[in-house]
């Protein structure tokens, strides 16, 4: 295992984000390439913000009905109430993670496999309520359609695919870069203290559960936030959106970039988001594929893919270790 | 006083692993709590440090009641401990490790963090030359950028006590703070040990080791199936007839 790296360093690493979300138009201004690259940077800012909870140990499985919450709060204030985007924007982020606070502090009573199916539990209520109940309100299993793109802000009029990437990279970016100043400073230092042995680090003084509770709802208002573009990017809502099967994709993209290091989902979002694109085809079916994916990761990396120059020089160092040693002794640690 | 135990017990089932247990910590003293397996030593350290519910009975810090609260809440009225099974946080460097214990004083908040400011930053440099400075002072000073998983036993205990002492904890409880040590090295551990005393740093410590237990104590209780049968010097501790009775069969303290 790596140590961790201490501040400084990972400012290269956003501007190198930036710059790359940047010159994208640049290179293509392709409306496809457009919707992929948007698609990227919106899945980004969940996998960010689900390691953001790994990081203290939590395996959320309701990450992606925080998104949902955001998304209809916003698509009915939009739609309902007539309120802008550019308010609701950050209504439906502020609703995700004001919820977030009692789930929570119900949820992070618990840890393992009991957050874990607590938290899906909770995640398969709130996809039922969006499918099944308030059909007026939330469009029952049709969905809910007409929702407007942004509109105007500042003389610039977000309804073209450029100009909604643009506001996507904006908001990517500034998620990346709070989130990994928040991962290389002392709260993310005492908060990957809480995965590593919570026990310890209550007995030194650090509230476990208000670290956990913190990253909980911190992660739940980014959700919420990429969830309201969801909805005026895509401008129609299903329950589905919002079900295991995007919150499995979720999981997959995050645990295969790796969770030890924010530059994980980075790397596993990117490479899986077009991975998925490529696999379109396939329908639901690409899940099986994703599946042996997680699967071989697992075996092969489980550090995931960012890690993987340091597992290989481990395995090498073993392996010339056990050539030298006598048989048994390289594998002492 | 600094620490007094009132009735204290905790059942387990059908056991009684601590019955009714009384004692004080006097300040500035290092107190050692012995006894036979089984006679609930750690026992009363997860009570006194609120890892574990107390069945009967109240525990007092500095005359205010401790027992109830959550181990953070503990360790910040000024508690700190090592666990028996040494534990670390094993991916971090040997410096990351101390500054997770040095968390209470240099408490982060999460405003500060995103936004970096110029007390922050200031704040954490202090912290990073504290936590260097408090490495050297127990030889840990050539390994602060190791990691921590990696460093021998030895080290390893002797980055637990860095971390409990980085909490600011006036009273530190060593959970067999010798156990795995070569007898260098645990001539070592005494000296440190004399020197927290002389820094008014109180030691409540478990060990096994009887030589070392009476050499560096300035007072013993002595547990047997979870009730206190003797508390005295290091001397009198050894004459006592009820602690040879209970030792019999095992090792004879002092011996």
């Amino acid at each position: 295992m790596e140590p961790r790296r201490d501040a400084g360093v990972p400012a290269a690493g956003v501007v190198l984000v930036a710059l790359a979300a940047a010159a994208l138009p640049v290179v293509t201004r392709d409306s496809y390439y457009l919707d992929v690259a948007t698609t990227i940077l919106m899945n980004l800012t969940l996998t960010m913000s689900f390691r953001l909870q790994v990081s203290t140990g939590q395996i959320n499985m309701a990450h992606i009905s925080f998104m949902g919450i955001g998304a209809y709060a916003s698509a009915l204030l939009v739609t309902r109430a007539g309120l802008s985007f550019w308010a609701t924007l950050w209504i439906g982020a502020l609703a995700a993670a004001l919820l977030a606070v009692p789930i929570g502090s119900v949820a992070l009573r618990v840890s393992g496999p009991y957050y874990f199916l607590i938290t899906f539990a909770f995640s398969e209520v709130v996809r039922l309520i969006f499918n099944n109940f308030f059909e007026g309100l939330f469009g029952g299993p049709s969905g809910l359609v007409g929702i407007p793109k942004p509109g105007r802000l500042l003389g610039l009029a977000f309804d073209g695919k450029l100009e909604l990437y643009g506001l996507m990279a904006v908001l990517c970016v500034g998620v990346v870069l709070a989130l990994v100043r928040l991962d290389s400073s002392r709260f993310g230092l005492t908060a990957s203290a809480v995965r590593q042995a919570d026990l310890l680090a209550e007995t030194l003084g650090v509230d476990v559960f208000r670290y956990k509770l913190t990253t909980f709802v911190l992660g739940s208002f980014v959700a919420g936030l990429a969830g309201v573009f969801f909805a005026h990017f895509r401008q129609v809502l299903h329950s589905s959106d919002f079900g295991l099967e995007p919150m499995v994709l979720l999981v997959v993209f995050t645990v295969i970039g790796g969770t030890g290091s924010v530059w994980g989902p980075v790397v596993g979002t990117i490479l899986m988001t077009i991975a998925a694109e490529l696999l379109r085809e396939l329908h639901h079916y690409e899940i099986l594929v994703f599946g042996a994916v997680l699967i071989l990761t697992m075996l092969f990396a489980p550090e995931g893919l960012v890690a993987l120059p340091s597992t290989a020089r481990r395995l090498l160092r073993r392996l010339r270790g056990r050539a030298t040693a006598p048989a048994g002794v390289g594998l002492a640690p | 006083m600094l620490l007094e135990l009132r009735g204290v017990s905790r059942r387990f089932g059908g056991l009684l692993a601590v019955a009714d247990l009384s004692m004080t910590v006097a300040r500035g003293a290092i107190h050692g709590l012995i006894g036979p397996n089984g006679a609930g030593k750690s026992t009363v350290f997860n009570l006194i440090t609120g890892v574990m519910p107390l069945t009967a009975g109240e525990v007092f810090f500095k005359g205010e009641r401790t027992s109830g609260l959550r181990p953070s809440a503990i360790c910040r009225r000024g508690i700190a401990r090592t666990f028996q099974a040494t534990t670390l946080f094993r991916e971090y460097t040997v410096l990351q490790n101390v500054l997770v214990g040095a968390h209470l004083v240099a408490a982060p908040g999460l405003a500060p963090a995103l936004f970096w400011s110029g007390t922050y930053r200031e704040r954490e440099r202090r912290a990073h030359a504290w936590g260097e400075a408090l490495l050297e002072s127990l030889g840990l000073g050539s390994v602060a950028g190791q990691v921590a998983g990696q460093l021998p036993h030895r080290d390893q205990k002797a980055l637990a006590l860095a971390m409990a002492l980085a909490t600011g904890a006036e009273l530190v409880i060593l959970d067999e703070p010798m156990a795995g040590l070569a007898a260098q090295e645990k001539a070592e551990t005494t000296r440190v040990l004399r020197r927290l005393r002389e820094q008014g740093i109180t030691v409540l410590l478990v060990e096994h080791d009887m030589k070392a237990v009476m050499g560096v104590c300035d007072t013993v209780t002595v547990l047997d199936h979870g009730v206190r049968i003797a508390e005295g010097t290091p001397r009198e501790i050894q004459t006592n007839p009820a602690v040879i009775e209970a030792y019999l069969g095992a090792e004879e303290p002092g011996a």
